[in-house]
């Protein structure tokens, strides 16, 4: 009899085993990692961030007065092992609690456990006897006092990252692992078209409703145009670079001002710290160059000026026209503008052990060309041209590793600056005619490729 | 080994999927399939071939992957058909029982994973691990401690030197390339009149002894003269 | 993994026969397919499952997009039934069959077939849907 194996699919196409033991198996680990995740968060908050969050809010204030000192001794085991002994200096307080007197040591004081005696000593020597202060008592427990109230956010922030990576892991392992429960390729490919009580941790594109495989174009038309309906949006805009672009600049010179500040002033003291002039070299160069690549990009932005596209609907379809509006910004003369309608390929495939993404252009057609053009700053450059989608069109498909991506470009080249390309991206569904054309009839493959 | 026998005609020739391509038919030349398509060459597709051309005997290799004592490393450059050694072999492990896990790494995060294969592996059993370069250094040796603690096989590929024993040392050649495109489906058909011993020379000398890379240009050119099918 | 040269005992031999001769469907078509599984022992098939399917090809890595599919156990059907049997569906809009440079879409009819025991048998018939023709290379770019 064969025994069950708890091991199964774990990474790309090998299998191993048997399907639904090794799901189960699967599921079992991730199981225990939300498991310990859960316990652990409840640990930390429990046992720190509660009882924070209590003084901070059900505590009651009240005046005390300091009627002893002492250190609280704890034993620790160091990095090397062996246990050592630390001091936390606390406070003994007579206060008034629900019409009783009561003495009580404090909860320790901020500031940590100090590994040296006489330091703990000292810092204790900053209270007096009988000075009065004011602490916060426990009202389920009056005995429970403290004299400082407040979060510790590093105390806070481990208590709830630390664990939920824990649980975000294993619950969505978990997830994954109950949805892929011993299924062949093209059952688990089928049910994820089923209404699915989970997400798919998977990468999934979003598909147009009704529409496999085809891309949904929402980002595409939430943006109305002007004058016709809707207005297309850049592709990699160029005013994200810009602010990367500066941002990079503004950070890396804060860097090399520190550091040069730094080196001034052990220079000014007499002392030359030669690392530190060494470093700077390439710190100051670099923060030179970003400076420089900043302003150029600053001006060539303003002096190109930037390109809007409208479009008349969308999506679009194979055998309709559409207008396009095109506007563009920027002054002085451009050689030449060209529009073009444009059909990209790409596929991402594993070379080695990195992931690569080739892309094609299999069809471009230019819609129109403005030569010599003279831009008035301030006064946009506007004109109206139609697009034909041609009838046979390969619709845009996305999925996974592959992709048809359909888009307007705009290509211009300043006759001062240097050319620029922006490409604004469209979505063409498949033809609503669905009549098939005779095969005789059918265009011949498309050799409308132009530079 | 995973080749595709196909015609161009109606007719199916079906065969069984431990691990062998399913086949389809064509109806017409326009249908027909570019054999450097990534579901013909990615590993596991192709047989394991060395750097002569020749077959590698698998079942050789599994006893001396069994003398080394179980663990031991399939090293060599990029593109020298590695993952496609270790999927063989693999399969081979698994259908003598002896396979407890298959992983691709990515880093040193995927340790965990593989401590999990390890801890619930049968002792005396393999665990494959793809791009063994990636887990780092540190999870490395606690990943071989774990190994030898749970008596689990490791068989890794790497492009660089791992500090364990070489199963196979495998390189990137002409013969190599030639031989895995004889496999590729149909090769008959469009090996005289597509992609001609030439074009194999040229790829291989353009991507620089990279064998995946001139799959990928041969992919290139067989696309570029398909209306001379 | 089986190595390619190795002789195959008992290979089945699915024979399909398709509602449209030339297999070229428009979208939202319907497909009726019509299928037999010969060369098996009937008494040894667990379960067949039948679907229609699309798949990229080319230089990227494959993805998979089901369209139907319908699992036939012995249990629900007497084993005989598994092995002959026909299904219908209605096509989708998309995706349609695409025969780009790096990026191509086929759809094809998978009939898979379960033993007892692990081994199962897969059999795939490709057909069209669309007519959209073939992309080129743009020239220039290749040898």
């Amino acid at each position: 009899m064969k025994l069950p194996r708890f091991f199964g699919k774990k990474r790309g196409h090998r299998r191993t085993g048997s399907q639904a033991w090794g799901s189960f198996g699967e599921g079992l680990f991730y199981c225990g990692l939300l498991v310990i995740g859960l316990i652990f968060a409840g640990l930390l908050l429990s046992g720190l961030a509660v009882p924070e969050w209590r003084s901070g809010h059900n505590f009651i204030q009240t005046r005390c007065t300091v009627v002893g000192k002492g250190l609280s001794r704890h034993t620790v085991i160091n990095a090397q092992g062996t246990s050592v002994q630390q001091w936390q200096p606390c406070l003994r307080v007579r206060y008034q609690a629900l019409q009783l007197t009561r003495d009580s040591w404090s909860k320790p004081l901020r500031g940590g456990m100090l590994s040296d005696r006489p330091a703990a000593l000292k810092q204790l020597a900053a209270w007096r006897l009988g000075e009065e202060l004011t602490c916060w008592y426990d009202p389920a427990d009056s005995q429970n006092v403290v004299l400082e109230r407040g979060y510790n956010w590093w105390m806070w922030s481990m208590a709830l990252v630390l664990p939920s990576v824990l649980i975000i892991f294993g619950g969505s392992g978990l997830m994954r692992a109950v949805r892929v429960w011993g299924k062949s390729e093209e059952r688990r490919a089928a049910s994820a078209g089923l209404p699915e009580l989970f997400e798919s941790t998977d990468y999934s594109p979003a598909e147009a409703p009704g529409y496999p495989g085809v891309p949904t174009c929402d980002d595409l038309i939430n943006s109305p145009g002007t004058i016709l309906r809707y207005r297309l949006p850049v592709e990699s805009p160029e005013s994200w670079t810009l602010l990367g672009f500066g941002l990079f600049a503004i950070l890396w010179n804060a860097v090399v001002a520190v550091l040069a500040v730094g080196a001034g002033l052990d220079l000014l003291g007499g002392h030359i710290d030669w690392l530190l002039f060494a470093l700077l070299v390439p710190f100051v160069a670099v923060g030179i160059a970003s400076i420089s690549i900043f302003l150029r990009s600053l001006v060539l932005a303003s002096a190109v000026g930037t390109s809007q596209l409208e479009i008349s609907d969308h999506p679009l379809r194979p055998g309709q026209r559409y207008d396009v509006l095109l506007g563009q910004g920027g002054s002085g003369t451009f050689r030449t503008l060209k529009l073009y309608l444009e059909a990209e390929e790409q596929a991402t495939f594993r070379q080695g052990t990195d992931t690569r993404t080739e892309r094609l252009i299999v069809w471009s057609r230019q819609i129109m060309e403005w030569k010599d053009m003279q831009l008035t700053p301030g006064i946009r450059f506007e004109t109206r041209v139609s697009i034909d989608i041609p009838v046979d069109a390969m619709h845009s498909l996305t999925s996974e590793h592959n992709a048809v991506s359909w888009r307007i470009v705009v290509q211009g080249t300043p006759e001062r600056w240097p050319s620029f390309t922006r490409i604004f991206p469209v979505v063409i569904f498949p033809s609503a005619d669905n009549r098939l054309l005779p095969l005789e009839k059918r265009s011949t493959p498309n050799q409308e490729l132009t530079p | 080994m995973n080749t595709m026998n196909s015609t161009n005609t109606m007719h199916t020739t079906n065969t069984t999927s431990n691990g062998v391509m399913p086949c389809r038919d064509f109806f017409d030349s326009r249908h027909f399939a570019n054999p450097f398509s990534t579901r013909f060459t990615r590993p596991g597709k192709i047989e394991p071939r060395d750097c002569s051309g020749q077959p590698l005997a698998i079942l050789q290799l599994l006893k001396q992957l069994h003398d080394c004592g179980g663990t031991a490393a399939i090293q060599g450059p990029h593109g020298s058909g590695k993952t496609t050694l270790l999927v063989h072999i693999a399969g081979e492990l698994q259908q003598r029982g002896g396979l407890a896990a298959s992983l691709r790494l990515r880093s040193w995060q995927d340790a965990p994973a593989v401590f999990f294969a390890i801890v619930r592996s049968r002792p005396g059993s393999t665990v494959c691990l793809d791009s063994w370069e990636k887990i780092g250094c540190i999870a490395g040796w606690l990943v071989r401690m774990a190994a030898r603690i749970f008596q689990c096989g490791l068989l890794v590929t790497s492009h660089r030197r791992t500090g364990l024993p070489v199963l196979v040392e495998s390189a990137t050649t002409r013969e190599l390339l030639a031989s895995i495109v004889c496999q590729l489906p149909d090769h008959s058909r469009w090996s005289s009149s597509l992609i001609k011993e030439s074009d194999i020379e040229e790829a291989f000398s353009k991507c620089g002894g990279n064998v995946r890379e001139s799959l990928y240009e041969l992919y290139d050119r067989f696309e570029h003269r398909r209306p001379l099918l | 993994m089986s190595s390619a040269r190795e002789v195959i005992r008992d290979s089945p031999n699915v024979i399909v026969r398709f509602n449209e001769p030339h297999r070229i469907y428009q979208p939202r078509a319907a497909l009726i397919l019509r299928y037999s599984i010969e060369g098996i022992d009937n008494e040894k098939v667990r379960a067949v499952e039948r679907s229609v399917l699309w798949y990229t090809e080319g230089k990227g890595e494959e993805d998979l997009g089901v369209h139907f599919f319908e699992r036939l156990s012995d249990r629900s059907k007497p084993t005989p039934a598994l092995t002959a049997g026909s299904f219908s569906t209605q096509l989708p809009f998309s995706p349609l069959s695409y025969e780009g440079v790096i990026v191509k879409v086929r759809w094809c009819v998978r009939v898979r077939i379960f033993f007892e025991g692990s081994r199962d048998f897969v059999s795939e018939h490709v057909f069209e849907m669309g007519q959209i023709p073939p992309a080129n290379t743009g020239g220039g770019r290749l040898p």
